[in-house]
């Protein structure tokens, strides 16, 4: 537990200052100094920074309870969950800069909401029920427990952006969907309530920014602070679209 | 309570004209031939690697291939076939993956310094790949070229002479890290790509995949070294007579030759 | 200026504020969001636990129904709750969950045939109907009689605020994310929409429309230790009480949820003890059996809360050096059921306390969770002093909680509000003459307004830190105004708490940019959050009884005689210091279920004059209707009225089929 350990190591933050609405701004490191605390996370980290040193230090936490996605950043060179990050399992300098990829806010804020939208949008990730339409007076419609269990289990994306900051792919090619729009069209076409088909899905991630474009580096897998299983679903999804893409 | 009935995918998608299949085919095009390649190399070494075993044994294979142990006589035209078949399927390989390479300077800076901050394996992995490739591209090709032109011209001496008189061996040095770093990582990539030898827990079983691919590799790399060696030494030997033909051992010379 | 018009304004993007959109824009409105953050990112993301609605699909719910869900709530709200508006509530619950499934919510269900479960610490077998097969599942929460909270998992609020953000999506329902509401435009009498003001570009601008609805969440923010997240700071409170007109119902009823862990607040749900979990003192015994024999673990929030507190009070609570706790063990739910129902509890134990909780046991400590006032409507969500202006969701009070709400009932109340809200926005947008000529002056004027006070902080020469009042007004609610509260604290807390409002009026900014700048936005936040702050200290001041979550130790009893009546606060002038104080009183006559013991909690309380009478009636109404309860509800309190008319009508059931 947090309170045996009694560390009072001195941090030394070196995050990413920049401000892209200014116009004579440009990108530079800046570090803070301050004394570890037991059971110390990012999230408390800079609260604390920006409370006594530096109140124009931008970031981004809601939750602060690594469920809602809004913190993610560059850790050490690796996206995560700044808020569910403990500094006791970093060196003492640790260099924090904001998500690659996505439209910059400023320091270590990013816009992921918003492309997470355009890629809503894209992918259109909602049950599609067809036009059947459902009377909530009546019982609902049952469905198998393991089937409800595995679409929650790729449900449980926080759209945190995580996955497409590490993706090379999506690196170099903006319009790529990401891992976290692969999961998402692999959740719905499991869900019996979506009537869309393989040949409708096709339209959506039959191409280069979709389900072909992935060059399997699989980094998405490895930094997912959700541990989805993405590896799994993106071969899945890709087994499924060439099959669709070939047949007739 | 669905507020876009009748709609086939959506708001957007019914007058969008229907997506193309070409994406589907090249993928699996891309994916099919890696694999051919990726096994044909090991073949390919095995075969070459016959000469650790001894003239006769690359004689022999040679000699297979050119059919003469059905026919009774050799037919490097043969070869020529099998060279060609591999040469197409190489191209068409390198065609397709060559879409992924970086498009411009830009994109291969964000490459660059995203596999650098990252440092992640699989990351590059994939950019040892893209690099040998790239190299391949070349020295395959004038490989293959030569081996299309001149099937007949191998052969535990005429090889040898090649690598050494020829000076050859230098490619082949190149070519060999090459092409077992781009094939073993191919083959691995393959798997993971499309869920092959998934297993119940897909993490335990892609690190074992990783461990059995750099066991290959470092496995074939050995390999190709030693046989290249070979052929070094017998090319050194040989260097005096380069151009002569090696006849198998057990053939029983001409008496009348030996009179004289 | 630049104005956005739409019809309707939603202010939040959480789980009532998407419902209530969706439901304007599916009537054919333009309804557009407002948001602090992406809207999947809204703390609604954040409910573990689950959603009640009386289904009665698993074996341990059978025999639920609304009557049941509906006297488990009145109950649970110590007779605080407008009975008209549970009704409302529970009849459209069960809607709610499955328009939910068919939207595509993973809700977790029934598996037939035999389980092992915990209850009471004893492993039990349950037996699933195989007609249940497949359908949503329930599990049990505190304060209910039957099993009836349905659930995704543990991560229900982020399966249900995915499934509705991406409605709207499908709906094509802008987000405006990132930008913050400053104030209501109103003219005393009608609300015009809102000022607002850009997080990313500082851009302070209009808008306008038919409705607005405040949709904003809680305000547990203004404590120290809270289970909420970081935007949860009653800004859409303020904003309706700043207007001077509308009015705040019931500040001083504050939810503390006994199971944050220590000391970072965050909550593990109540499912864990639901599922069986027990609370053990420093000796390792278990002890809320000693104090509710009968419902030990389970018994509501507020009690469980306090006596928890009670007993760390006696010594018995485990010294750490951050304070004293109690310990949650779950490690006898086993290994698998942690991992599959209770993971995101696990995850919790593992990234923030380095705890594996299927080997050990949690540190919790309750802290506040859920803010049972809220700007005050009608059953229709409309506000009754503000024409135009309506509310839904946590930031309201239609009041269904009353003094403490269930666990499982907030998530339900969001989508159930949103539902009901969106419906009574359309038909009030659907009347021409409802359509507001926009007085552009008066809009001007405000947005001029709200520029005038940003620039105040940086060029006022103002010298207070903002972020150091902040941290004064959460310690002092936390110690002040928390579980337990006495005349004294609480008069000592409205005191500090004004000269904090004072103070707070002279904040000079370190880093003074209008554009994107964190400070600025606690300047002018902290300013807000002492008013509500102060709406919840007086309001606990003046309230001389214990109610639900509100409990007073030097007036430990209801006091149904004096206080069954509902605080209204305003805020009448810039310059006061405290908010006005009216009341507002519940009709005894009325009720379907007249004041009388929770069931749990002390058994003692003041009658109030016209209980016995009603109690009498409500019984002869129930001896002549016995075999037929909707009948018999219909005779003792009828409210399908209030019902939009797509939302009435029975709910079918195994056990009920029609
Ligand atoms: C940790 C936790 C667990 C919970 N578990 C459960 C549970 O298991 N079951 C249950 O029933 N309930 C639970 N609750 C309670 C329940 O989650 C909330 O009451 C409910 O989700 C509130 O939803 P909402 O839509 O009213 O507000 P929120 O989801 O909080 O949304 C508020 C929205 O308003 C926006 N906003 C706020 N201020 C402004 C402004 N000034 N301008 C513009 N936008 C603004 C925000 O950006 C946000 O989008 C839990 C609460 C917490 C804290
Ligand atoms: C001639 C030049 C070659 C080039 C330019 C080239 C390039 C590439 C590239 C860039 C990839 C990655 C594709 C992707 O990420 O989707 C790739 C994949 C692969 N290559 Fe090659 N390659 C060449 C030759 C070879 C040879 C000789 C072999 C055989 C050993 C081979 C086997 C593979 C395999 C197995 C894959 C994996 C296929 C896949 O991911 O779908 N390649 N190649
Ligand atoms: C059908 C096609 C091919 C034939 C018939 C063939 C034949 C041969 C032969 C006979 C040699 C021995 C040396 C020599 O004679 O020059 C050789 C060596 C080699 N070939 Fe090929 N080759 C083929 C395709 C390829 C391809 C596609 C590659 C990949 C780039 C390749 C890579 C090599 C390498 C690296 C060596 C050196 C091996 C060593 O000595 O370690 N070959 N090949
Ligand atoms: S897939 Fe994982 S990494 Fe990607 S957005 Fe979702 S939770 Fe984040
Ligand atoms: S990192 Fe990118 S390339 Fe594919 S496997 Fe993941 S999306
Ligand atoms: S703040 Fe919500 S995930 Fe970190």
């Amino acid at each position: 537990m947090a309170e045996t350990s009694n560390s009072h190591r001195k941090l030394r933050i070196h995050a990413l200052r920049y401000n892209p609405a200014k116009a004579d701004d440009t990108p530079r490191i800046q570090t803070y100094e301050l004394e570890e605390a037991p059971g110390m996370t990012l999230f408390i980290a800079l609260s604390e920074i920006r409370e006594k040193q530096d109140p124009s230090l931008q970031f981004d936490f809601v939750c602060r309870a690594g469920i809602c996605g809004s913190c993610g950043m560059m850790i050490n060179g690796l996206p995560g969950l700044a808020c569910r990050t403990v500094t006791k399992d970093l060196p003492a300098d640790i260099s924090l800069a904001p998500l690659p990829f996505f439209e910059l806010i400023g320091d270590l804020s990013v816009n992921t909401g918003k492309w997470m939208r355009g890629m809503s949008e894209k992918l259109e990730t909602w049950v599609h029920s067809m036009g059947q339409s459902t009377d909530l007076k009546r019982i609902e419609e049952a469905m198998d427990p393991a089937l409800a269990e595995e679409v929650y289990e790729l449900d449980r994306c926080i759209e945190c952006g995580c996955c497409v900051a590490s993706c090379g792919t999506a690196r170099m090619r903006k319009d790529f969907v990401g891992a976290v729009g692969l999961n998402k069209m692999a959740r719905f076409r499991l869900d019996p309530r979506d009537k869309r088909t393989d040949a409708d899905f096709y339209e959506l991630v039959g191409d280069d920014n979709g389900v072909f474009g992935c060059m399997s580096l699989l980094a998405c897998h490895d930094v997912c602070p959700k541990n989805l299983p993405l590896q799994t679903q993106i071969a899945f999804l890709r087994r499924k679209m060439v099959l669709q893409g070939t047949k007739g | 309570m669905d507020s876009t009935p009748n709609v086939i995918a959506g708001v957007g998608l019914a007058d969008r004209p229907r997506k193309s299949r070409w994406p589907a085919r090249m993928d699996l095009a891309q994916s099919a031939t890696g694999l051919v390649l990726g096994l044909f190399m090991w073949g390919h070494m095995f075969f070459v690697s016959s000469i650790l075993l001894g003239k006769d044994a690359m004689w022999s294979i040679t000699k297979m291939f050119e059919g003469y142990f059905f026919f009774g006589k050799a037919y490097p035209g043969a070869v020529s076939v099998i060279v060609g078949a591999i040469f197409a399927i190489l191209i068409v390989h390198a065609f397709l993956a060559m879409r992924k390479f970086p498009a411009n300077y830009t994109q291969y800076r964000t490459f660059i310094g995203h596999r650098k901050l990252m440092a992640h394996e699989d990351t590059t992995l994939w950019w040892v790949q893209a690099i040998t490739g790239f190299l391949l591209f070349f020295i395959a090709a004038v490989h293959l070229y030569q081996m299309l032109m001149h099937p007949g011209d191998i052969g535990p001496y005429e090889s040898a002479d090649r690598v050494w008189s020829g000076r050859w061996w230098p490619l082949y040095l190149v070519a060999l890290f090459a092409v077992e770093l781009h094939g073993g990582i191919g083959l691995y990539r393959l798997c993971v790509k499309w869920g092959w030898l998934e297993g119940k827990d897909a993490n335990a079983s892609r690190k074992r995949l990783k461990t059995l691919k750099w066991v290959l590799t470092v496995f074939f790399i050995a390999l190709g070294l030693a046989t290249l060696a070979a052929y070094m030494k017998i090319g050194y030997d040989h260097r005096d007579r380069v151009g002569e033909r090696y006849t198998p051992s057990w053939v029983v010379p001409n008496p009348m030759e030996k009179a004289k | 200026m630049k104005i956005v018009y739409t019809d309707v304004l939603v202010i939040g993007g959480g789980l009532a504020g998407l419902r209530l959109a969706i439901g304007a824009k599916r009537r054919g409105h333009d309804a557009l969001i407002l948001s602090l953050v992406p809207a999947k990112r809204s703390h609604s993301k954040a409910a573990q636990g689950g959603m009640q609605a009386s289904l009665g699909n698993v074996a341990k719910g059978q025999g639920d129904t609304e009557d049941v869900h509906f006297e488990d709530t009145v109950r649970g709200s110590d007779w605080g709750a407008d009975q008209e508006v549970v009704r409302m509530f529970v009849n459209t619950a069960p809607k709610a969950v499955r328009e939910l499934a068919a939207w595509g919510v993973p809700w977790s269900r029934v598996r037939k045939g035999d389980r092992e479960v915990i209850i009471n610490g004893q492993k039990v077998t349950i037996t699933e109907r195989d007609e249940a097969h497949g359908l949503i599942a329930q599990r049990d929460f505190g304060g209910t009689k039957k099993w009836r909270t349905c659930y995704a998992a543990d991560g229900t609020g982020h399966a249900m605020i995915n499934t509705v953000a991406d409605q709207a999506i499908a709906d094509s329902i802008p987000v405006h994310e990132r930008k913050e509401a400053l104030s209501l435009i109103h003219d005393g009498s009608r609300c015009y929409g809102a000022v607002v003001r850009d997080l990313i570009t500082g851009e302070v601008s209009a808008y306008v429309a038919t409705a607005t609805a405040i949709c904003t969440g809680g305000a547990g923010r203004v404590y120290r230790t809270t289970t909420n997240a970081v935007i949860c700071e009653g800004i859409g409170h303020a904003i309706a009480l700043e207007t001077g007109v509308s009015a705040l119902g019931n500040m001083e009823a504050v939810q503390f949820h006994p199971t944050g862990i220590f000391p970072a607040g965050i909550l593990v749900t109540e499912g864990c003890r639901g599922d069986g979990g027990l609370l053990k003192d420093v000796d390792g015994h278990r002890f809320m059996p000693d104090y509710e024999p009968e419902k030990k673990e389970l018994a509501s929030r507020d009690v469980v809360s306090r006596r928890m507190e009670e007993h760390i009070k006696k010594g018995k609570g485990h010294k750490s050096r951050f304070g004293e706790h109690i310990w949650l063990d779950i490690t006898l739910l086993g290994e698998k059921h942690i991992h599959t129902n209770l993971r995101e509890v696990w995850d919790i134990c593992h990234y923030f306390l380095g705890v594996d909780p299927v080997k050990e046991m949690i540190p919790v400590r309750p802290a506040q969770h859920y803010t049972m006032g809220g700007v005050r409507t009608d059953p229709s969500g409309q506000s009754p002093t503000l024409k135009g202006l309506f509310s839904a969701g946590e930031a309201a009070c239609w009041d269904m909680h009353g003094f403490n709400r269930l666990g499982g009932n907030s998530v339900a109340e969001t989508v159930v509000a949103g539902m009901i809200v969106g419906e009574t926005i359309a038909d009030y947008c659907d009347k021409l003459a409802n359509t507001p000529t926009v007085p552009l002056g008066l809009v001007r004027e405000f947005v001029e307004r709200e520029q005038a006070k940003l620039a105040a902080f940086t060029k006022g020469g103002g010298r207070e830190d903002a972020s150091l009042i902040k941290g004064e007004m959460q310690d002092l609610m936390t110690a002040k105004v928390g579980i337990f509260r006495t005349g004294k604290d609480l008069e000592e807390a409205v005191d500090k708490l004004q000269k904090l409002l004072v103070r707070s009026r002279s904040i000079g900014l370190r880093s003074p940019s209008l554009g994107a700048n964190p400070e600025l936005v606690t300047a002018y936040r902290v300013q807000r959050m002492l008013k509500i702050a102060l709406s919840i200290a007086y309001g606990a001041a003046v309230r001389t009884e214990s109610r639900g979550a509100h409990f007073r130790e030097d007036f430990p009893r209801r006091n149904d005689a004096e206080w069954l009546k509902r605080t209204l606060a305003t805020w009448k002038s810039e310059s006061d210091t405290l908010p006005t104080l009216a009341y507002e009183p519940l009709d005894v006559t009325r009720m379907e279920l007249p004041p009388g013991w929770r069931g749990y909690g002390a058994k003692d309380y003041i009658d109030h004059p016209d209980t016995p009478e009603r109690q009498k009636a409500v019984e002869a109404i129930r001896a002549q209707y016995a075999s037929d309860r909707f009948a018999m509800q219909k005779a003792l309190m009828p409210y399908e009225h209030l019902l939009p008319e797509v939302l009435r009508g029975k709910n079918e059931r195994i056990d009920e089929r029609f």
